[in-house]
């Protein structure tokens, strides 16, 4: 379209049934429909072209790795669904639930340590709500400032110790638990986003948080408690990166307060290469699944091919210019 | 200047400085601009005039270079402007004062008025040489605000002079304003109008447009009256009348009625009461709905009527007045919004784009936003119900086509506005609030909205319309309230209204125009 005086509403073309033509465009195609394409061509190529890409033990630790990751990523969809970008927080929430699960399981027992946490949890999403659902404060600052605090309290009170599970315990076990070839925290990834899919397509609440997304004030002017929903939106995003904390504590069954850095970016990476839109209103759990699959098959390929960590850090930091890039130049053909 | 060959004989000294040449400008479908032109000789203040819609800014933004017209030229001293650049219209000496401000509030006095031509020496700020171009420029309008004050922190009034005094620093040849005295008090209004005749005198090129009509007797030599964005009159001021010049900018013949005409005794109880609502732009309003009666709020763009249904309703800030709704003999007080739309007020935006509806989202998505709490059970959402509920509400309003699960934003905007009041239409409100319900609507959807809403008020429905089209509001309204200046400055039933009334209290012209 080409610029308008906003004082006139425009009907533009209008074709015959009502409907404005809409042409094919590939940016908007790519944006949309573009990471099942890549996804499965990727699959491909490491199939036919990687030596040891498939094998159960390269598979199983594909997904242990992104299975912490990707706990938080289908999370934090929430959170980039309603337009409000990213929550930077998870970094110190993944450290929190994981030192928490195995300091306090340490000294009395799990059931105390997953309430323990879970209420941090809600103090999390609760801050981070209130910070920027009902004081309109920029989301990336808040929990780039929340993560400060969180980090600070959690360095302050474990004077930066590394916790250890004992060896036989429960976390432990859960850590190195198969089903059938699949590790558990497999497991946890799929039953995680199989629940916050049914949350985003099937609840009001999913329904609200893709229509704040969509137009803040049209939502808020159908009489919607519209803080309510962003506080909800960080509150799931916050139950997420507990639980991937436990996942990744479990896994190597020691936590320190340094264990997740970088979470933040790497879920953010999955939930935009996966197509959710970081304009809002546009995108799917299962999609941010798909994500987290892409960019631990890519990461995978590149330390299969013996790449650097640097070269791997700036291809997936290539990656995001260039969905992001792909996101709004959709955003603006669609118009 | 451009070294074009002059293409016109109108280049002479006493030819028009600013010449338009049958413009034409059509925004998708609808011509804003159809075949007009007009001159402007140096030392004349040319009035613009016409109801909202007429044509009168899209002409303006062609003139300056903002817009590239579909046909026709502009000619700045015989030669012709650069169509759709800016730039080339400064340079040729076109200066347009906008109708929104667009001052930065953050920079100073001195910095806005420079701005778009700041004076460097090697890409260095030149401060000295600044200042002097911005106190040039207000001593030859005649303001004296401090240079360094930042623009945020002066008043409204003050900030509309130095947006002309910008305008008059880039000695142009030709100055456009568009509705300059929107923010002025009366004595600011003068002082801004003996100031255009000043400037005339001095040589300039007024193009000055405005809805007041004692402001264009008060200062123009000419005046050209559009109406649908076509040229109606010129005439010189001395051969014409205030009341010629409105009758010429309303034009039609009032249609026949299309409505059955609707009785007085028709109508129910006063459902909707509000007493002494202010807030922004709202000083102090009373209005009375009562049940099956359609109220119509008249007034020029900017008079506080959005402002007023808004504070009304809580959607924004209400600083006092009460609103007391009352259904089946009990009476609630309205506190705010959501208590608003929980009590059985329905409220369709004027910004259907940006407020109305969620674009990207489809036809089922909008009409489910409000009606949520019906469209599932224990906040899970039930999408049988969604998609018959939607069905039958699109099949009310006349969607077409009638395809719920497709995206908003891919209907034309005549559709887009028939989900904006079908959203509502599944709450059965008591009251439901239209803000501009046609604005860019065709004209069979037009009718069409005008029949549900004239089906609503039939079946009890109180109904508030604000509108800018006259015809529409004589139409749709059993009784029209005029606002002016956040305040009801008349009343009219439907008997009495016309659009010559209607526009004399809208514009302030009751002086010079016997109502």
């Amino acid at each position: 379209m080409t610029e308008q005086p906003e004082a006139m509403d425009v009907p533009g073309r209008v074709a015959e049934d009502g409907l404005e033509q809409s042409e094919f465009n590939l940016v908007v195609w790519l944006s949309s429909r573009g990471i099942f394409v890549f996804t499965a061509l990727l699959i491909l190529v490491a199939a036919i072209f990687i030596d040891g890409f498939v094998s159960l033990n390269n598979i199983t630790d594909v997904f242990n790795r992104a299975a912490p990751i990707g706990i938080v990523a289908v999370g934090m969809t929430f959170v980039v669904i309603t337009g409000n970008y990213l929550d930077l927080s998870v970094v110190a929430q993944v450290a929190t639930a994981a030192v928490v699960m195995i300091a306090v399981s340490n000294e009395s027992n799990l059931f105390l340590a997953t309430g323990l946490a879970f209420l941090i949890a809600l103090v999390y999403g609760v801050v981070n709500g209130v910070a920027v659902g009902v004081f309109k404060a920029n989301a990336v600052i808040v929990t780039l400032s929340t993560t400060f605090i969180g980090l600070g309290v959690l360095r302050w009170l474990s004077g930066g110790s590394i916790y250890f599970g004992p060896q036989d315990g429960p976390i432990r076990q859960f850590g190195l638990a198969k089903l059938g070839p699949f590790p558990l925290s497999m497991l946890v990834l799929f039953t995680m986003t199989i629940l916050l899919s049914l949350v985003l397509n099937r609840t009001t609440f999913g329904f609200l948080v893709k229509s704040f997304g969509s137009n803040r004030a049209a939502t808020r002017l159908a009489g919607v408690n519209t803080p309510g929903v962003v506080i909800g939106a960080f509150t799931l995003s916050a139950i997420g990166a507990m639980v991937g904390g436990f996942v990744l504590g479990a896994f190597s069954n020691t936590a320190v307060s340094a264990m997740s850095t970088g979470y933040d970016f790497r879920a953010l990476a999955a939930i935009i290469v996966g197509g959710t839109s970081v304009f809002g209103g546009r995108g799917s759990v299962a999609r941010t699944l798909l994500g987290v699959v892409f960019v631990s098959v890519l990461t995978n390929i590149m330390v299969l091919s013996g790449l650097s960590f640097g070269v791997q850090q700036m291809v997936i930091g290539a990656l995001i210019v260039a969905a992001v890039s792909a996101d709004s130049l959709a955003r603006r053909a669609a118009g | 200047m451009s070294d074009q060959p002059e293409m016109t004989p109108q280049a002479s000294a006493t030819g028009p400085v600013i010449e338009a040449r049958g413009i034409v400008k059509r925004f998708g479908g609808a011509v804003a601009v159809n075949d007009v032109s007009i001159a402007v000789p140096t030392g004349q203040i040319h009035g613009l005039v016409g109801e909202n819609g007429a044509g009168k800014s899209t002409l303006m933004r062609v003139m300056a270079g903002i817009l590239t017209p579909d046909e026709g030229t502009v000619t700045v001293q015989g030669s012709p402007l650069e169509a759709g650049s800016t730039r080339a219209s400064i340079d040729a000496g076109i200066s347009l004062v906008h109708q929104e401000l667009s001052l930065v509030p953050e920079m100073t006095v001195a910095e806005n008025i420079v701005l778009g031509a700041t004076p460097d020496t090697n890409g260095f700020i030149d401060f000295k040489e600044m200042k002097r171009i911005g106190s040039d420029a207000l001593n030859e309008i005649g303001v004296n605000v401090d240079l360094d004050e930042p623009v945020v922190r002066l008043p409204m009034a003050l900030r509309q002079f130095v947006e002309i005094a910008r305008a008059v620093a880039r000695k142009p040849k030709v100055l456009i304003l568009d509705e300059p005295t929107a923010t002025l008090t009366p004595a600011e209004t003068d002082y801004l109008l003996d100031m255009l005749k000043r400037l005339a005198e001095q040589g300039l090129a007024i193009i000055y447009i405005s809805h007041r009509i004692p402001e264009i007797f008060a200062i123009c030599d000419r005046v050209t009256v559009l109406r649908d964005g076509q040229r109606v009159t010129t005439v010189d001021i001395g051969d014409t009348s205030p009341e010629h010049i409105v009758d010429a900018m309303v034009g039609r013949e009032l249609k026949a009625e299309l409505a059955t005409h609707r009785e007085e005794a028709d109508f129910g109880d006063v459902i909707l009461s509000a007493r002494g609502i202010e807030g922004e732009g709202v000083n102090g309003i009373d209005l009375d709905v009562r049940a099956g009666q359609i109220v119509g709020l008249g007034g020029l763009v900017g008079a506080g009527r959005t402002e007023f249904i808004r504070a009304m309703i809580g959607a924004d800030i209400r600083t006092a007045g009460s609103v007391m709704l009352t259904r089946n003999g009990e009476t609630k007080h309205l506190r705010g919004y959501g208590q608003a739309i929980r009590s059985g007020i329905a409220y369709v935006p004027e910004e259907r784009r940006s407020d109305g509806l969620a674009l990207t989202m489809s036809v089922a998505d909008n009409i489910t936003l409000p009606n949520r709490g019906v469209l599932s059970n224990l906040n899970v959402l039930a999408p049988s119900k969604i998609v018959s509920f939607s069905k039958a509400l699109a099949e009310k309003v006349g969607l077409r086509p009638p395809k719920i699960e497709l995206l908003v934003g891919d209907f034309s905007g005549g559709n887009q506005q028939k989900v904006a009041l079908a959203k509502w239409l599944g709450r059965e409100p008591d009251v439901i609030i239209l803000d501009e319900p046609t604005r860019g609507v065709d004209v069979g959807a037009k009718a069409e909205i005008h029949r549900l809403v004239r089906d609503l008020a039939d079946n009890g429905t109180a109904v508030i319309v604000v509108s800018s089209d006259l015809p529409e509001l004589l139409e749709l309204s059993d009784v029209i309230h005029v606002v002016r200046d956040g305040r009801i400055v008349g009343t009219l039933p439907r008997e009495v209204a016309d659009e010559t009334s209607v526009m004399t209290l809208a514009s302030g012209g009751s002086g010079l125009i016997g109502a």
